[in-house]
């Protein structure tokens, strides 16, 4: 079992408006293990920046208790942390933003060694640091420039040179990739994978964009107006998500409203001796010819009416909508085939669409 | 053409350049109201237009009394006409200088009637820093010194550059009714030699050298405020 290193227990955050008070985030609790690379996701609006700003207490929450390794944060609706400590805390938790809020007054190294100032090290230990830290993101040929002078994706890593200064255990990241294109969110995504694997760095990983999750996280929340409605392993919460919200993000969507389509022309109309199957399947069983093994070993035959892959991390998985035609024992001979091989089946009826 | 000019501006070169109401003594006395009431109004409009900021509801130590407060008292004394202000804090200014009149007396009411209006700029110069940048800040530790000198102070420097420009032309501005008091001045050289006596070419010379000194002023200020600025590369 992995330490928990981020422990939240029934935050809730409420701001107090003027005559309406706004629940931003409604009793949630998340627990991060150390080393994860954790991807909350959800629409703007749903509450997931409130829900991490509570991390490091940018963000009070109104109840609710904050552990971050062995330190509680907040407990019993108040902070039980000194402010002293608590700046000694979050300079233990790093944090990058979509907008990268760099110093844009101060050089990419000076940018570095604010985060420094606090460190004990000596002016020259400093800029050591700093320019390792730049090394460690490509950007050591950048240190004396100006933010503004460097691109999107380029800013962005001096943000997470800077997160990293003070050797944090933990990396948030909100909305960290949201306002670059699609090569430098790649970009910034592989490095910050690189940091989960050669630091051990735990990630938080907020976004809206499914596919950032996909590409590196682990485990994946999901969000929607201030509350987690569900969450799992990547791999769980993208072949077994329940709520219509995450099959929205997963993508599965996109899946049922095809099979949706075939309905009329297919599933509404399966002869006695046919089935429709849903099968998911991982990994090694991706390569195996299955269609053509039913075929040749149940004489059942096998009519692929959609069929779709997903690449989690380091996981293919590909989602088939099948018809299976046969006679009755041999269609449940091949299911038993089917499930031996590590593949998850899933009937679905007519009508019913159980899109995974 | 030492004639000519004589022809044109006899009563410029009655004036004559030292001694009381000279053209030298106008300049230095104007520039030395200039200075040294940007100075102290400059401290002064900096430190409550920081404090604005800081106790504002989204800075970083808020306090809504401590802001209202604060934001009271640079309004009234900005509701203040100078020229009111000067003889309303005459007997403060007696206190402080030891005198009600002159130019270093001068200084009292230059400094309280500028200070409001630079506390307002100052507090708009800040606030253009973005509050996500302050959030990053914080995020790595940094303390409330930190925040203030190295972001908003070192963010904003060019926007502060731009607005101590635009105080220290409203201030020469001021200065010119510090003459009210007998304080000198280019100003009061338009106003006492020239208008009053009907010496239009006096006027006309004083105005020519507060305009030079303005535009000296507003050149300088754009010419730091584009080199000290990294936002646009």
């Amino acid at each position: 079992m992995a330490e928990t290193i981020i422990q939240l227990d029934n935050v809730s955050v409420t701001f107090q408006q003027k005559k309406a008070s706004v629940q931003a985030v409604k009793d949630v609790t998340i627990h991060i293990q150390k080393g994860d690379i954790y991807g909350i996701v959800g629409y703007s609006g749903a509450g997931k920046s409130t829900l991490v700003r509570v991390i490091n207490l940018l963000q009070q929450p109104t109840s609710g208790r904050i552990q971050v390794g062995d330190d509680v944060l907040f407990d019993n609706g108040q902070e039980v942390i000194s402010t002293k400590t608590l700046r000694q805390k979050r300079r233990k938790i790093g944090m990058i933003f979509q907008h990268f809020n760099l110093l844009y007054e101060q050089t990419v190294i000076q940018n570095v060694g604010f985060a420094l100032k606090h460190s004990n090290l000596d002016k020259k230990a400093m800029q050591a640091k700093a320019l390792k830290l730049l090394d460690m993101v490509d950007l050591a040929d950048k240190a004396d420039a100006y933010p503004a002078q460097l691109s999107g994706g380029q800013q962005q890593r001096v943000a997470i040179a800077r997160a990293l200064a003070n050797d944090p255990e933990i990396l948030i990241s909100d909305e960290a990739t949201s306002a670059l294109d699609p090569k430098n969110t790649n970009q910034i995504l592989d490095l910050l994978q690189r940091l989960n694997t050669q630091l051990g760095l735990t990630v938080v990983l907020i976004t809206h964009e499914m596919d950032a999750v996909k590409r590196i996280a682990n485990r994946v929340a999901v969000m929607d107006d201030g509350v987690v409605i569900e969450e799992g392993s990547l791999l769980d919460i993208f072949t077994n998500s329940k709520e219509p919200l995450t099959k929205e993000f997963v993508g599965a969507e996109k899946g049922s409203k095809a099979i949706a389509a075939l309905e009329d022309a297919h599933l509404a109309q399966l002869q006695p001796d046919e089935i429709a199957l849903q099968l998911i399947y991982f990994g090694e069983s991706v390569s195996e010819p299955l269609v053509v093994t039913l075929y040749k070993n149940f004489n059942v035959e096998a009519n692929i009416i959609y069929s779709n892959i997903d690449v989690l991390g380091e996981t293919v998985v590909g989602t088939n909508f099948v018809v299976l035609k046969g006679t009755d024992d041999n269609r449940q001979k091949a299911i038993d085939f089917l499930k031996k091989a590590n593949v998850v089946v899933k009937q679905i009826k007519a009508g019913d669409v159980d899109h995974g | 053409m030492a004639k000519t000019l004589a022809n044109i501006f006899p009563n410029v070169i009655y004036q004559g350049w030292l001694g009381d109401g000279g053209w030298w003594t106008s300049i230095v006395q104007t520039l030395y109201m200039t200075f040294w009431s940007a100075i102290f109004g400059g401290i002064l409009g900096l430190v409550f237009g920081l404090a604005l900021v800081v106790t504002d509801a989204d800075g970083i130590l808020p306090s809504r009394h401590l802001f209202s407060v604060i934001d009271k008292i640079v309004s009234i004394f900005r509701a203040i006409p100078f020229i009111i202000l000067l003889a309303f804090i005459a007997p403060v200014t007696q206190k402080i200088v030891g005198t009600q009149i002159g130019t270093t007396a001068a200084l009292v009411p230059l400094s309280l009637g500028v200070f409001p209006f630079y506390a307002r700029q100052v507090q708009v110069a800040l606030k253009s820093v973005d509050h996500g940048t302050i959030e990053a800040a914080q995020s790595v530790g940094a303390t409330n010194k930190d925040i203030i000198v190295d972001v908003y102070l070192r963010e904003a420097r060019s926007e502060l550059i731009r607005v101590t420009t635009v105080t220290l032309i409203s201030l020469i501005g001021l200065t010119a009714m510090a003459g009210a008091i007998g304080a000198g001045g280019l100003g009061n050289m338009a106003i006492s030699y020239g208008y009053n006596r009907f010496a239009n070419d006096i006027t006309f010379v004083a105005t020519l050298l507060v305009l030079i000194l303005v535009l000296i002023v507003q050149i300088l200020g754009d010419f730091l405020a584009r080199i000290l600025d990294h936002k646009n590369a």
